[in-house]
């Protein structure tokens, strides 16, 4: 068993090998088309994560002795499992007193439910990935502390990060966690099905109603069978709020004193309920019929059964793969807007990394050390370009505008600009409620009871009101 | 035949220990510690709680939405154990010929079993999804039509229930296969020259024969759609469409690991807890008494 193991990983190591010189020489040119550069930036990314997987398999076994061990653990699997393993065993080769020991602990939830679990047990990890809509559960667990707090002076440059990205991140005017992993929905279209259709592939609709005249065009013209497909999934509604200006909750979205209501029956909420649902009825939008089925939207997407999806930014790098692989061109756009008013901008979703307390010194300074190095200029573009994540850094947007990085790769250009033509409101902040879980599959519901057509957008809103106040409250009394 | 004696009280405990001990810290002690926590408000799993007596039971009783689980479960095992045992029973009787090949059916009929929960439901999820499913695309090419297998409520519902018989018709055909091929022939042919045709030799001899097997069967069988069915609602509907699906064991989940509503987690799972025990009792006490033990 042993020699067949150690000659399976030479075998990986020469196909690796050979991988890497096979590609070493081709750059991305300047000057190159467009679709060139796509494929070879394509093929980079998967070489990443071949070469990735020897080493983090040989880094398993030796911790060096006397290093500060600092455990991190995040919820990504696939890829980006492999690219952070990559980017540790870097940190770990570079700073020989400390080791970091990477876990992936399955979904987000999952992660910060062992987070608050190995707390109780007195051996929490240091480093723990949290999703945005968690931010207030983990201020109130207490077992967290500001990374502000640990930082001195000039090492970390609280005013370098972008300002979507700084304005969700900053509660009571401090970070309490690290930005790492941050993105908002756009919208991906498969240019071949624009053309078939007989639009413009170059103009994909930018409103509301602009979505529901493409729709007709598409679907009547056989083009494709449906649409457009997004997950039914809360993040799309919060961020179609936000985009028109409106708030989540009450005390400016819970970031001026606990949240204690949501504002689910206001107009915003019914205009987007609205919209959905007629272009539900006529047959234009199409999804899964399973809540917060990402990989659903993509098959259907991706299968050419739609011709546009709407999902996250940090699936750029999946998307063109995909679009490599079934042979159509892919363009990306802004998020759809109602027409009866202005484009506020998105809300910055993904997910942060929050230091735990109660840990000896050195382990806490390790742990800051880390988590400011692997988000720093340099990581932070290394990221964005095997994810399609955002840039969280002002200096990591300069370097990459100084490689022409966003006109070599336009699908990365329009997640950009989104946020950064963002307005800074509370609305685009983002809300604070600490049963943020919960109200959100309160909301997949109401669309769910709509689409479904068991109750009128109205009745569906109020009574989900109801719900997610009461959610909220009980909540609140049990951190009370 | 003499009963088995050990000398003095002490060494059997001792052959025991080991059991009693992986009992005590695996099944007892976390059933105490589950009853405790059903009578406290509890906020991050635990990191904090205060007594709040039976409010949580009195929450449950008060909630619509966890009457509508208790509705939906009660409707999806009976489905499952009559639909399960039914069919099963009737593959077994199949099964059971001399034919040639019977060893490779029989195995073949096991296979179901074999597959975990959530294997099972990953197959089901790849057939049924309407983005990429093999059975709404054939469907289409037969008929035009697509159904919403995962978006509408009763054919949410009926995936579920087909695939959780599926799932575990290996486990029962195995029991019903043993039960005839171990059953004393001598009776059916008895029946068989009292005049007795097969439809009453079924049911007069064979069914009745069988039923310490069915009698087992349908305890294993409720206790499988009450707490196995979690990975398989897990992967293939979440619980959905409006939580058609949303059985009790994985609402409790939801509130205790989603929503962070360990109290009141605590205490549905008391619930079922209670409902397993009384079905259990239920079952030793009235059913038993007709069973047909022997042969």
């Amino acid at each position: 068993m042993p020699v067949k193991r150690v000659s399976f990983l030479l075998l990986s190591v020469f196909v690796v090998l050979a991988l890497v010189s096979a590609c070493g020489g081709s750059q991305p040119a300047p000057s190159g088309g467009e679709t060139v550069v796509e494929t070879v930036i394509v093929k980079e990314t998967v070489i990443v994560e071949k070469e990735v997987q020897v080493e983090a398999a040989a880094a398993e076994e030796n911790i060096p002795e006397g290093a500060t061990v600092i455990d991190f653990w995040h919820a990504f699997g696939g890829g980006r499992k492999l690219l952070i393993e990559r980017m540790v065993a870097d940190y770990n080769y570079t700073h020989p007193g400390t080791y970091v020991r990477v876990e992936n602990k399955g979904s987000y939830r999952d992660t910060l439910n062992a987070a608050i679990l190995a707390a109780q047990q007195g051996n929490a990890p240091h480093v723990v990935q949290i999703f945005e809509i968690g931010s207030q559960l983990a201020l109130d667990t207490g077992i967290f502390m500001p990374i502000e707090d640990l930082v001195i002076g000039p090492e970390f440059q609280a005013d370098d990060y972008i300002e979507g990205v700084a304005n969700y991140y900053k509660i009571d005017g401090k970070f309490n966690s690290m930005p790492w992993n941050s993105s908002n929905p756009i919208l991906y279209y498969n240019k071949d099905i624009f053309r078939a259709a007989g639009l413009d592939p170059e103009s994909p609709p930018e409103t509301f109603e602009e979505m529901l005249d493409v729709c007709d065009t598409i679907v009547s013209s056989g083009a494709a069978k449906n649409c457009i497909s997004w997950p039914l999934h809360g993040w799309f509604f919060e961020q179609w709020m936000a985009n028109m200006g409106a708030e989540l909750a009450n005390n400016a979205n819970g970031r001026e004193g606990r949240a204690t209501e949501a504002y689910l029956d206001g107009d915003a909420a019914k205009t987007i309920l609205n919209w959905w649902k007629e272009m539900y009825d006529k047959g234009y939008y199409a999804y899964s019929g399973k809540l917060e089925d990402w990989d659903g939207a993509d098959a259907i997407f991706v299968s050419g059964q739609a011709a546009m999806e709407i999902t996250s930014t940090s699936d750029v790098v999946n998307r063109q793969n995909d679009a490599a692989e079934n042979g159509f061109e892919l363009g990306t756009s802004y998020l759809p807007y109602p027409a009866s008013s202005e484009r506020e901008g998105v809300i910055v979703g993904g997910a942060s990394m929050w230091l735990t307390k109660d840990h000896a010194d050195e382990e806490l300074q390790a742990a800051k050390d880390f988590v400011i190095w692997f988000t720093n200029t340099e990581n932070a573009i290394r990221w964005h370009k095997a994810t399609g994540y955002f840039p969280i850094r002002k200096s990591s947007v300069d370097a990459l505008e100084v490689q022409n990085w966003f006109e070599l790769n336009p699908a990365y250009q329009a997640a950009f600009d989104q946020l950064l033509e963002t307005k800074p409101t509370r609305a685009t902040q983002g809300a604070l409620i600490g049963a943020f879980p919960e109200v959100r599959t309160i909301i997949e519901q109401a669309v769910e009871k709509v689409l479904a057509g068991e109750a009128s957008v109205d009745d569906a809103l109020s009574a989900a009101k109801v719900e997610a106040d009461k959610a909220i409250v009980d909540y609140n009394k049990s951190v009370e | 035949m003499y009963p088995a004696r050990f000398k003095g009280k002490i060494l059997p405990f001792i052959f025991m220990a080991p059991t009693l001990f992986i009992l005590l810290v695996f099944l007892y002690y976390p059933v105490v510690q589950t009853f405790i926590l059903s009578t406290y408000r509890v906020a991050f799993l635990g990191l904090r709680k205060k007594f709040s007596g039976l409010e949580n039971f009195v929450t449950l009783a008060q909630d619509p939405g966890y009457w509508h689980t208790v509705w939906v479960t009660i409707i999806i095992t009976t489905a499952i154990v009559i639909g399960g045992l039914a069919i099963s029973l009737a593959i077994a009787m199949l099964a059971n010929q001399k034919i040639r090949g019977g060893t490779v059916y029989r195995i073949l009929l096991i296979w179901p079993f074999a597959l975990s929960p959530a294997v099972a439901g990953v197959i089901w999820l790849f057939m049924f999804s309407p983005g990429y499913g093999a059975v709404n695309y054939l469907t289409f090419l037969a008929t035009g039509q697509e159904l919403n297998w995962l978006g509408n409520p009763r054919l949410a519902i009926t995936l579920i229930i087909v695939a959780s018989i599926w799932k575990n018709l290996g486990y029962n055909v195995v029991f019903y296969l043993a039960g005839l091929q171990n059953m004393n022939t001598e009776v059916l042919e008895a029946a068989s020259i009292d005049g007795a045709n097969a439809w009453q030799r079924f049911w007069g001899v064979t069914f009745a024969l069988l039923s310490p097997m069915t009698f087992f069967l349908l305890v294993t069988n409720v206790t499988y759609s009450f707490f196995d069915l979690f990975g398989m609602i897990d992967i293939v509907t979440k619980g959905g469409p409006l939580d058609a699906t949303n059985v009790m064991i994985y609402n409790l989940y939801r509130d205790g690991f989603e929503y962070y509503k360990t109290g009141l987690a605590a205490a549905q799972s008391v619930i079922l807890f209670g409902v397993v025990v009384g079905i259990t009792l239920l079952q030793f006490r009235t059913a038993g008494r007709q069973v047909h033990y022997g042969g």
